[in-house]
């Protein structure tokens, strides 16, 4: 059963010079799933996100959560969902749990009910150590949490988060992607953006690619990665920067995208492995540099992203 | 209940920021105490008596004619203005100028031993009386000036005479020189007798003056000023939780406000509480503080809490329609700070609210602001309902059309 059908979502800021954010944009995410926007920086994801939160009316089309329509039914819309917004949304001269508090208050919860349910999602967000501690007094990651457990109070139906581990470190950031796994795994349906290709890759049943605006993908992993063809990757790292080199590389023929190098590293795209792998390091001894590391795997997001745009996923 | 946690938390945002306390609570009291202190703690809207200290270096015009500075020595030292003036006669000018830079006396009225010649003689030359003055102190050597310019101006009107009989006279064919000057003297003595018996300056009847209560008990000084600044400085306070909407917009809390099943009416409705509770906490710790720190008594209690109430709509009304027009925080601080501070000049929230008659009464009833003054100083003069049911009225009528402005342009943005 689809949970969220988006139909032809369309959104410009500041018509009619302003960018459109959102263009055309259809997709559904079933009954219990967790469904990842991926794209780039400007992509439309927050915006799109923001359209399903009822915060933005769209200029064209319309979705329905829950089979309620955010145009027309925004208030049961917003009952059914609770939303992570990507940039912190807490008042830092409260503590943690008068966030909490004061956050459940305006889902209607009251009483001795809220305060247990706070407790709870202290508990799960860990932060019950330093529940009376100001936000501001707050390390990064604590803050991604709080803002996290703000939206959950009111046990939502739906969960929206909008790129939740930015600019964090590794081990917050693993208990997010372990919290969001548990949320899903409890029943709650899950719209999650990010640019990071492999979270989507983790966490996702499902995956949209967007790109200025545009739904350019949609589907599961393997069905999006079988859109490259029958392709293998190769990754290797080089013992010195290889822009040059990349460049070249990307002229043989049999080669059908190679990614930007990152400090020595990056991976190219390639009919026959087999074929190639002589090539890339007479290549490389060309302009003296050596090959230190390679691998085939199979190909990912990063490589779909590459073939439909012709653009790394991050520059 | 969402609209009241919303309230609560704005609130308690705002009385947690030290430095606006300053501004909404501090600052208000300071003032008054200072003007309070400068106009004296009497009960009486009286100044306290100037000291003066006059040189009278006039030798007269010839022996036995009366000195025009006797005259005004006379004038400065008068017993019924005794209350304004303290009067030390001192023998020179540089001892009169010695005793203000010591800080003994606020102003040395000094009068030119050539002043009456100069004032039998038909030019003016030497006749100038010279006030010395305290360059940082204002009042007090204004009223000795008042007094001493009175005084001048009514010699001056007895040369004349005295000039105008002597004109007449030699047209009659008096000749005789000593004749003369006798009528001149004569007729000057007359002017000038007729002159002094108005009072020079009557500083006690520019005192407040309600139509109809000069019987009533005249309120303290300090509570006066008070009022004024209680009610300048709330709209400072009323501004800070306005500016919140703009704040919370820009920090995401106010997008993640619209996306809980709170409407967005709650949500303004809970913002406009809170800029309600925050002035009225405001008017009421100044209230008492006046009362309690300076004496003040507020009037009749039904007609204070009913202007106290009206103050604080008026308030949140001037906050929220300021930021409503504003783009971001910092706009909306600077707009709102230049309309509250021409608001305060019309209304006479600088003056004490006392002293307004004429003209500036009328006048400043085109700011909420100054209805509800007219409305305090109906009360601290001892009025009750009638003396506030019209600017009671009027001052919410302004509300009324303020909030509808700022409920329209947040509508308009955030709905
Ligand atoms: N309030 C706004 N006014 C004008 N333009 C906007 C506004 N919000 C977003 N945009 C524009 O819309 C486009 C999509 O922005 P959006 O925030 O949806 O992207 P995103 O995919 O969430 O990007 P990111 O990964 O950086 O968060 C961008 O070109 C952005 O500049
Ligand atoms: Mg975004």
């Amino acid at each position: 059963m689809e949970a969220i059908v988006v139909e032809g979502l369309r959104k410009q800021f500041d018509p009619p010079k302003g960018p459109v954010a959102v263009d055309t944009v259809s997709f559904q995410i079933g009954e219990g799933e967790i469904f990842s926007l991926l794209g780039p920086n400007g992509a439309g994801k927050t915006t799109t996100i923001s359209i399903l939160s009822c915060l933005l009316r769209p200029d064209g089309g319309d979705a329905r959560v829950g089979g309620f329509s955010v145009t027309r039914e925004p208030e049961k819309v917003k009952a059914l969902i609770g939303v992570v917004p990507q940039d912190i949304a807490l008042y830092e001269d409260m503590s943690g749990r008068e966030n909490l508090l004061f956050w459940g208050r305006m889902y209607g919860m009251s009483g001795a009910a809220l305060n247990k349910r706070v407790d709870e999602v202290l508990e799960l967000i860990g932060l019950v150590d330093r529940q009376k501690d100001r936000v501001d007094k707050y390390s990064g990651g604590m803050k991604r949490r709080v803002n996290i457990g703000a939206a959950l109070l009111h046990n939502p139906r739906f969960l929206y988060f909008d790129e939740p581990t930015v600019g964090i470190d590794p081990q917050s950031r693993r208990s997010i992607l372990d919290g969001v796994k548990d949320l899903n795994a409890s029943g709650v349906t899950v719209l999650y953006t990010t640019h990071y290709m492999e979270e989507a890759q983790e966490l996702s049943h499902r995956i949209g690619i967007m790109d200025k605006g545009a739904m350019i993908a949609t589907g599961t992993q393997d069905e999006l990665v079988r859109l490259v063809g029958e392709r293998t990757r190769i990754d290797l790292t080089l013992d010195r920067e290889a822009e040059t080199l990349a460049a070249r590389w990307r002229e043989l023929p049999g080669v059908s995208s190679v990614s930007a190098p990152d400090d020595g590293s990056m991976w190219l795209s390639v009919q026959d492995a087999n074929v190639l792998m002589p090539k890339l390091f007479d290549g490389a001894r060309a302009v003296g540099a050596r090959i230190i590391e390679i691998s085939l795997a199979e190909p990912n997001l990063e490589m779909v992203f590459l073939h439909l745009t012709g653009r790394a996923l991050r520059d | 209940m969402r609209a009241l946690s919303i309230a609560w938390k704005d609130t308690r945002h705002v009385y947690r920021n030290i430095a606006g306390l300053a501004l909404m609570l501090v600052a208000p009291l300071l003032l008054a105490t200072a003007l309070g202190a400068a106009f004296g703690s009497g009960d009486n809207f009286s100044i306290a008596a100037v000291k003066t200290v006059v040189a009278d270096l006039d030798v007269g015009a010839e022996a036995g004619a009366p000195a025009a500075g006797a005259t005004i020595a006379g004038a400065l030292d008068n017993p019924d203005m005794a209350d304004l003036l303290d009067v030390t006669k001192v023998d020179t000018a540089v001892t009169a100028k010695a005793t203000v830079d010591a800080g003994d006396a606020e102003v040395a009225v000094i009068i030119p031993s050539g002043l009456s010649a100069a004032l039998m003689a038909s030019d003016s030359a030497g006749s100038e009386v010279q006030i010395y003055r305290d360059p940082a102190l204002s009042v007090g050597p204004a009223i000795a000036t008042a007094v001493v310019s009175s005084v001048v101006q009514s010699l001056n009107g007895a040369r004349a005479a005295a000039a105008a009989s002597v004109h007449l006279a030699v047209s009659l064919g008096v000749t005789e020189d000593s004749e003369l000057a006798d009528l001149a003297s004569k007729s000057a003595e007359a002017f000038s007798g007729l002159a002094q018996s108005e009072p020079p300056v009557t500083l006690e009847e520019r005192a407040p003056l309600v139509p109809g209560l000069e019987q009533q008990k005249r309120p303290n000084v300090a509570s006066q000023v008070l009022v004024g600044m209680m009610l300048f400085f709330m709209l400072f306070g009323a501004a800070t939780p306005s500016r919140s909407i703009l704040d919370e917009h820009r920090e995401g809390t106010l997008a993640r406000l619209f996306t809980t099943p709170t409407p967005r009416s709650v949500i303004l409705g809970g913002k406009y509480i809170a800029v309600f509770l925050v002035v009225l906490v405001q008017a009421i710790i100044l209230l008492l503080a006046g009362w309690l720190l300076l004496g003040a008594h507020w009037g009749a209690l039904g007609p204070v809490v009913v202007l106290t109430l009206c103050g604080a709509v008026v308030a949140a009304s001037l906050g929220l329609v300021t930021v409503s027009f504003a783009k971001t925080p910092a706009q909306a601080g600077a707009v709102s700070s230049a309309i509250f501070v021409f608001i305060g000049l019309i209304s006479g929230s600088f003056t004490g609210g006392a002293n307004i008659g004429g003209a500036f009464a009328i006048v400043r009833r085109v700011s909420p602001l100054g209805w509800l003054l007219e409305g305090w100083n109906g009360v601290l003069f001892g009025g009750s309902w009638q003396s506030i049911a019209l600017p009671v009225v009027a001052a919410l009528a302004f509300a009324l059309a303020f909030f509808g402005i700022a409920t329209f342009f947040f509508r308009r943005r955030y709905a």
